[in-house]
């Protein structure tokens, strides 16, 4: 498996900005940050000791549907879960975050909008990172899939989704609290214990038994499992921004 | 809070001040563009501009449609531009502005109106079926002259796009996928492009590809769209300053030089791409076949 | 310090890099923020540190202070102490409302706190001028306002000096990290010729001057730099932009300090005709000495400002007229 690509602070205008994309799924996302910023048309739907997480969600080319509503009502309950919005400077401004789908299928209306959440999900937490809004901890996604014989499938492109008989979205902290469990399709109680056994041994960024029993090797190591390339991209983006220093040392 | 934070008075003054000298914030000259360069994505139609720090996104698709009932032979043809966050903070999401507005009516002008894509040809069968395509401009980063630089995207985005071929055999329209035929360019009848030239200092200065602060800082607008063959399609004093006449002809001029200018980088950018895919697929496809 | 030790949000700061002296309280800059203390033995080694922030950890051994420090292109979040350059928006009877970063709270400036202000002789300022101002206050908890002034209330002086109104010259936007930087740098290297922070843009350009004057800089936390090239007379435009450009070329590109040598090298292919009005003098002539302590904000985000932060605002060399090369110059 090759692991996504991710660069941080590509973008000039906004805050912070990051770039994601999931190879398996194809999906190329553009996330931007602004914050702590003045909210002004929703003042009184403002929480009067903590800042208001707004996530829109831009799709690459159609317009914005029920499906998008829906997804940002995930998201924004996952990140505002995460970002302490209670820091100086923080309280009563909003956190802006816009994702735009800029590659990739589009996801039709009425189809599943879960194959796309763990980029939306990486993005969203990289941009976050790039405009340095602070936060308890970090977090990784990982969409799974169970195919119609009950085997568990990970890295699904958008054809075995649509093919899979359930298909589920976990989200586990730096500190493996689960933080976000989206399923759907039918599924029973020991399939999911299942499901979220191997999700979070893949978000802890552990090697793991191939599906072929084999444990998987070298190039499976860091950088491709999703904890590890989080880390990996803001190392790669302090280097940059702190060569100064760093190279003076 | 749908407007951008006001240019200070300091910054008003020396940006008209070093004007009368001809002498701009970057260095560069009254009619010069700022850097331009443009990359193409994985899908065709699929283009990233970037001009100076204003940077963009267009993708083109397509997809079967019904036509109008008036225009049983012409394809649909829309052109999508949706402010976000992303690029400005001063941009709210879900909400329209003067400037999407403005710049949609420009765009819908220069490239749509002008039959810059011939929509006849995407009619499939008589009032029963057609092409619909659709261009998408995401603003990822906003720093002036975003008509010129959502025009040049969109025009190249329309040349590189591909659409499926589809054909009508016995009253049934069969669409076949990328991999059973190979894909059909658009019917692209002119190449238009928009020039913005800004005032200043009562009409004395005059320059192309304003960025932010330059825009802030004008008097007055100019748009022309103008295509290769020096055929204006479409002439804007939208509001401010009035410009004297004979500045409209003489920029006319200019703008073709332009439009000229920028085409061929385009096009020149398009072929590399283009010739760059047709190797991948060739080298694809003997792959295939070596592993039968 | 050895190799940078880089933190995510969650990940704790290990014990054995924070600063070891234990006479007075470890004061946190920017990013890392106190979890817990266990209550058995509050020993200053048995904090619990954790970032919230991704960023390098930074200690400063001899103020014992603790921060992280994250991407440079982050929003300015206003903090006591610190020296910005905010635009007035519109006057009240009692206040200057004041734009410090676009798109968030005006902060208030007291129509009366500049120096030697009384109701007759206040500045009149309108919507759009200039000031350079100290964050006197953040207010506490949640929707509080940001108080800024331009004199110390103390000695009725504007310090640290040059504070009040900014006239003429122009504003560059630079990102906060760069402001940072730009602002011990300026100071620092006015006591040694050694590069502050990698960062000899300013002592590059302050060397190339030429005995016409000098340029006038103030650099602003919020991502502001002011450049008044006044003094050059009919060069004025063209050396304002030129110092401009060198500041946000270095800023864009992360030049080191050797391609920062030769963008200001690129820009000068006139006359080597240094006077003898330097740079570093003027610096310490308009240097100011009151600094207020930073004990007083253990927690507030002064971690690593030095002593000289606080004089940013001084006189430099120009430049001579070859300005229109800098658009040419090719950057390695």
């Amino acid at each position: 498996m090759v692991g996504p690509t991710a660069s941080l602070s590509n973008l000039s205008r906004s805050d912070g900005s990051a770039s994601y994309k999931c190879p398996a799924t194809g999906y190329d996302v553009l996330g931007a940050v602004n914050a702590p910023i003045e909210l002004p048309a929703r003042r009184d739907a403002l929480k009067p000791e903590e800042a208001t997480v707004e996530v829109f969600v831009k799709p690459g080319n159609t317009t914005a549907g029920v499906g998008e509503r829906h997804v940002e009502g995930i998201l924004r309950n996952v990140l505002s879960k995460v970002v302490l919005g209670r820091e100086r400077g923080f309280p009563r401004r909003g956190v802006v975050i816009t994702l735009g789908i800029v590659g990739g299928e589009t996801v039709d209306r009425g189809d599943s909008y879960l194959t796309i959440l763990p980029a939306l999900l990486h993005t969203s937490l990289l941009a976050l990172l790039s405009a340095a809004v602070p936060l308890s901890m970090t977090f990784s996604a990982t969409l799974m899939g169970v195919d119609k014989s009950g085997a568990i499938i990970t890295d699904l492109s958008a054809a075995d989704a649509k093919a899979a008989a359930s298909l589920h979205v976990l989200a586990f902290t730096s500190k493996n609290h689960l933080l976000l469990n989206e399923s759907e399709g039918r599924f029973d109680f020991d399939t999911w214990e299942q499901v979220r056994e191997r999700a979070l041994s893949i978000c802890q960024d552990m090697t793991t038994p191939g599906p072929d029993g084999d444990v998987t090797m070298g190039e499976e190591a860091d950088g491709s499992r999703p904890e590890g390339f989080v880390r990996e991209t803001v190392e790669d983006r302090l280097y940059k921004d702190y060569s100064w220093k760093i190279d003076s040392i | 809070m749908s407007k951008e934070a006001p240019l200070s008075n300091a910054e008003r003054d020396f940006i008209l001040e070093a004007l009368r000298e001809d002498v701009r914030l970057d260095g560069r000259n009254p009619d010069q563009f700022r850097p331009l360069s443009v990359s193409f994505g994985d899908e065709y139609g699929h283009v990233k501009l970037q001009l100076g720090k204003t940077s963009l996104v267009v993708r083109i698709s397509a997809e079967v449609t019904k036509p109008r009932d008036d225009r049983p032979f012409d394809g649909l043809f829309q052109i999508n531009l949706e402010l976000s966050a992303m690029g400005s903070p001063a941009w709210e999401n879900g909400r329209s502005n003067d400037l999407e507005a403005y710049v949609t009516h420009v765009l819908d002008s220069v490239v749509r109106r002008s039959n810059a894509l011939d929509t006849e040809s995407l009619c499939i069968l008589k009032g029963v079926s057609c092409w619909s395509i659709r261009a998408d401009v995401h603003v990822l980063d906003y720093d002036g002259n975003l008509t010129d630089a959502a025009c040049i995207a969109i025009m190249t985005g329309l040349q590189h796009f591909r659409r499926p071929d589809a054909v009508v055999r016995d009253g049934q329209v069969i669409v076949y996928g990328v991999e059973e035929r190979v894909p059909v360019a658009l019917n692209i009848t002119h190449k238009p492009l928009s020039i913005t030239f800004n005032s200043y200092n009562e009409g004395k200065s005059i320059i192309l590809d304003a960025t932010r602060k330059e825009e802030q800082a004008s008097e007055g607008e100019l748009v022309i769209g103008i295509n290769n063959g020096g055929d204006v399609c479409f002439l804007s004093k939208f509001s401010g300053a009035p410009v004297d006449p004979m500045e409209m002809v003489t920029k006319s001029t200019v703008a073709l030089e332009k439009v000229k200018e920028i085409n061929a980088q385009m096009e020149k950018a398009m072929q590399t791409d283009l010739a760059k895919r047709a190797k991948v697929g060739m080298a694809d496809l003997s792959r295939a076949e070596n592993d039968r | 310090m050895s190799t940078p030790l880089i933190l995510l949000p969650g990940d704790e700061v290990p014990s054995s890099h924070l600063p070891s002296t234990k006479s007075n309280p470890l004061k946190l800059g920017s990013g890392v923020r106190l979890l817990s203390q266990p209550s058995a033995k509050p020993a200053a080694s048995n904090h619990i540190l954790t970032a919230t922030q991704a960023g390098i950890l930074a200690t400063d051994a001899k103020r014992n202070t603790v921060s992280l420090q994250s991407f440079s292109n982050r929003r300015y979040i206003p903090t006591t102490n610190d020296l910005v350059i905010a635009q007035v928006h519109h006057s009240s009877i009692d206040y200057f409302h004041c734009i410090v970063t676009p798109h968030t709270a005006q902060a208030l400036l007291g129509q009366l706190s500049f120096e030697g202000a009384t109701k007759k002789t206040r500045p009149m300022l309108k919507g759009g001028d200039l000031v350079y101002a100290r964050v006197s206050s953040v207010g506490v908890g949640a929707g509080a306002e940001v108080e800024i002034t331009c004199v110390n209330p103390a000695t009725g002086k504007a310090e640290p000096g040059g504070l009040g109104p900014l006239t003429g010259g122009m504003v560059f936007d630079i990102s906060t990290g760069f402001s940072a930087r730009l602002i011990r740098a300026s100071s620092s290297s006015a006591d040694h010729g050694d590069a502050i922070d990698g960062l000899v843009v300013l002592a590059e350009l302050g060397k190339k001057l030429e005995s016409l004057g000098g340029f006038e800089i103030a650099v602003g936390r919020n991502g502001k730099v002011w450049i008044d090239c006044s003094a050059a007379g009919e060069n004025a435009i063209k050396s304002t932009i030129a110092v401009g450009r060198c500041l946000q070329t270095t800023d864009d590109k992360d030049l080191n300090a050797m391609d920062q040598k030769k963008l200001v090298a690129s820009i000068d292919k006139g006359t080597d005709d240094v006077s003898s009005l330097r740079w570093a003098r003027n610096i310490a002539v308009l240097a100011p000495l009151s600094i207020p302590s930073p004990a007083q904000y253990p927690l507030e985000n002064s971690g690593n400002r030095k002593l000289a932060d606080l004089r940013p605002r001084s006189k430099a060399g120009i430049f001579p007229p070859f300005w229109r090369s800098l658009a040419s110059c090719s950057l390695p």
